[in-house]
């Protein structure tokens, strides 16, 4: 009751000097939205690796030769590492009764042609019959080779949606024949289109089967990654030491010895990226913060100003009643109402701005509940903690020497 | 029991290295009902004393007891709670709040102790209906005359029933005729029963009340009934 009238005043106050109240808020609404632009930003990266990364299902794991290298040294022992071969993909097939699906992989980059239009740098893969039981890609028109076009070397491709649109505007690909590194392929089926990511076109891909592929572009030291898909999720634990057993038996690892090969999951290049951007992303909100301390040092000084301005008004208010409590928390009010209102402006501008630099980055977000939610916690929090010194500054007034204030 | 008692009271003002003595030893007391001004020239201490008396400022020594309770020793929440309820004050500047309405202006006592709104409101108008200014509520104090401006603040400090209205040079910013009109008002509010002390510095304004106190260095110098002779030939008989 009485708190809804001291913010009445609180507001009215606010509202006779509209330039600085406006200047003051300004100087907020800079801080914010530049705390929210940040972390929508990064965010809406995180998002869109994430979404990147839902090819691999929860339950799916990929064995590499060298898995996730966060050091130079470990890169450079991991060279030294043998390449995977085929014959384990049959082998980890009978030693791991936890995996359901085994597929071999592998990848490089290619150029594909259809008479004279051609796309390079395209994503080439070579992959097992069962590859899309594992990996989310999914059929849109035709059929996915067969474990018998694999056996036989057949020269069939399935393509990614970027190279419909790119080779055969207005045309339908399948049965067509197009050249891959200058040998022919027939396209039997065409991919979802699944969208981009960090620039990288994720539908510019084609995928041929896995000894197709070695026979015309393969070599010797290439190495075959090993993609699996265990029961279940709980079961994608076990599922790996039982890979683990078979491939260190294969490869004659010494019991005493780490594994000389890697097992790469979602969460685990997840757990990987956030790694290293983790001081990128301090960076970023430390750097954007400064804005925002500075917004609420404009806020402090205001109210330090004010509070000098008006001591005639708290002398009068606390000489008819007003007790410290009464003006503490009018000024309070007003410190609050500053930087509340900014923090919303910020944030809507905040997220705003986030979306324009997301979508300049060619990623696709969604706002951040999180973004809004911090937005509004610190601009509170800096009200409060730049507010509360003028505001105990003016309550504690003497009355007799607030009234005699010239 | 007298409204207003204080024992031996002094108060020093510490200026720079030199102790400055405002109030010397003042024991005088104020009976409920009582009009009573305090005289003296500039820098006697009246105004310290009057501070005192209104519980804006506390002595350095000496008992203060207002209606009974010793408000000398009283922390600042509970001094505002008293200046609040128990004492109305008018000062020479007026004082009021400069862009709200008189209505707010009168109101503003009655928010800081949490009465409801529509008694509020009751109170406020029977307040400025008491002083004349029914009529000007929704004025800022700007729009107002001086004469009308101090009503506001009489209407503000009469709005929680006070058991002493405290003016300080009441009439100082105010033309003669204007300051008469102000002074019938007091002695109107004395007969309906307000105890009232008025700091001044003019003999013919300090003859509307009953009683002067005149105070000279910081000491009672003397204290007198006025005659209805003299206020016969001031014109403050009402």
């Amino acid at each position: 009751m009485i708190l809804w009238e001291i913010l009445k005043m609180a507001a009215s106050a606010l509202r006779v000097n509209k330039l600085r109240t406006s200047l003051t808020l300004l100087g907020i609404i800079i801080g914010v939205s530049s705390v929210i632009t940040i972390i929508s930003a990064l965010d809406g990266l995180q998002q869109s690796i994430e979404s990147e990364l839902e090819v691999l299902g929860p339950s799916t794991f990929i064995v590499t030769k060298f898995g996730i290298i966060m050091s130079e040294e470990a890169f450079l022992e991991a060279l030294k590492r043998k390449p995977l071969k085929y014959e384990y993909v049959e082998a980890v097939k009978k030693g791991c009764d936890l995996c359901t699906e085994v597929a071999a992989d592998v990848d490089t980059r290619a150029e594909v042609k259809y008479r004279e239009k051609k796309m390079s740098n395209v994503h080439l893969e070579g992959g097992s019959a069962n590859l899309l039981n594992i990996i989310d890609i999914q059929l849109d028109q035709g059929r996915f080779f067969s474990e018998e076009e694999d056996h036989s070397r057949r020269r069939v491709a399935f393509i990614g949606s970027a190279l419909q649109e790119e080779l055969f505007p207005g045309l339908d690909p399948i049965g067509k024949t197009i050249k891959i590194n200058n040998t022919k392929f027939e396209i039997i089926g065409i991919a979802k289109k699944r969208g981009s990511t960090f620039n990288d076109n994720a539908d510019a891909i084609a995928i041929i089967p896995y000894n197709t592929f070695t026979k015309y572009f393969g070599d010797s030291r290439r190495s075959t990654d090993i993609v699996i898909k265990a029961a279940s999720v709980e079961m994608v634990q076990p599922a790996m030491d039982q890979v683990r057993v078979v491939l260190r038996a294969m490869r004659h690892v010494p019991y005493d010895k780490e594994d000389d090969f890697g097992i790469v999951t979602a969460d685990a290049i997840m757990a990987a990226l956030n790694d290293i951007t983790k001081y990128l992303r301090m960076g970023l909100v430390g750097i954007s913060s400064i804005a925002l301390i500075v917004g609420g040092i404009i806020i402090m000084n205001i109210m330090m100003v004010s509070v000098t301005e008006r001591t005639r008004e708290i002398g009068i208010r606390k000489s008819i009643g007003a007790r410290q409590k009464d003006v503490l928390i009018q000024f309070m009010y007003e410190s609050l109402i500053l930087s509340m209102t900014g923090g919303v402006i910020g944030i809507a501008i905040g997220v705003i701005l986030g979306k324009v630099l997301i979508s300049l980055m060619n990623f696709n977000m969604t706002p951040s509940l999180s973004a809004i939610m911090i937005g509004l916690a610190i601009s509170t929090g800096v009200g409060l903690f730049f507010g509360i010194y003028p505001a105990m500054k003016a309550a504690r007034l003497m009355p007799v020497k607030a009234l005699s204030y010239e | 029991m007298p409204l207003i008692e204080t024992r031996d009271v002094w108060k020093t003002y510490q200026m720079g290295t030199v102790q400055v003595n405002a109030l010397m030893g003042i024991t005088i007391a104020i009976e409920k009902g009582d009009y009573v001004a305090i005289m003296g020239p500039s820098g006697s201490g009246k105004s310290t004393l009057m501070n005192l008396i209104g519980c804006l400022d506390t002595p350095t020594k000496g008992e203060y007891y207002l209606a009974g309770s010793r408000v000398s020793e009283l922390e600042d929440d509970e001094l505002a709670r008293i200046r609040n309820k128990q004492i109305g004050f008018v000062f020479q500047t007026f004082n009021l709040m400069p862009r709200a309405s008189a209505f707010h202006n009168v109101e503003l006592p009655l928010i800081y102790n949490g009465t409801p709104k529509d008694i509020r409101h009751e109170k406020v108008i029977r307040a400025m209906t008491s002083v004349d200014l029914a009529d000007r509520m929704n004025h800022r104090p700007n729009e107002l005359s001086g004469g009308q401006r101090q009503r506001v603040a009489i209407a503000r400090a009469l709005v929680n029933e006070p058991s002493l209205l405290l003016a300080d040079e009441p009439t100082g910013n105010l033309d003669t005729k204007t300051g008469q009109e102000i002074m019938n008002l007091f002695s109107r509010l004395h007969k309906e029963g307000n105890t009232i002390i008025i700091v001044t510095h003019e003999r013919e304004v300090a003859t509307f009340a009953r009683r002067i106190l005149m105070i000279r260095d910081g000491q009672i110098e003397s204290d007198e009934v006025v005659s209805e002779t003299e206020k016969i030939a001031n014109g403050t008989k009402l």
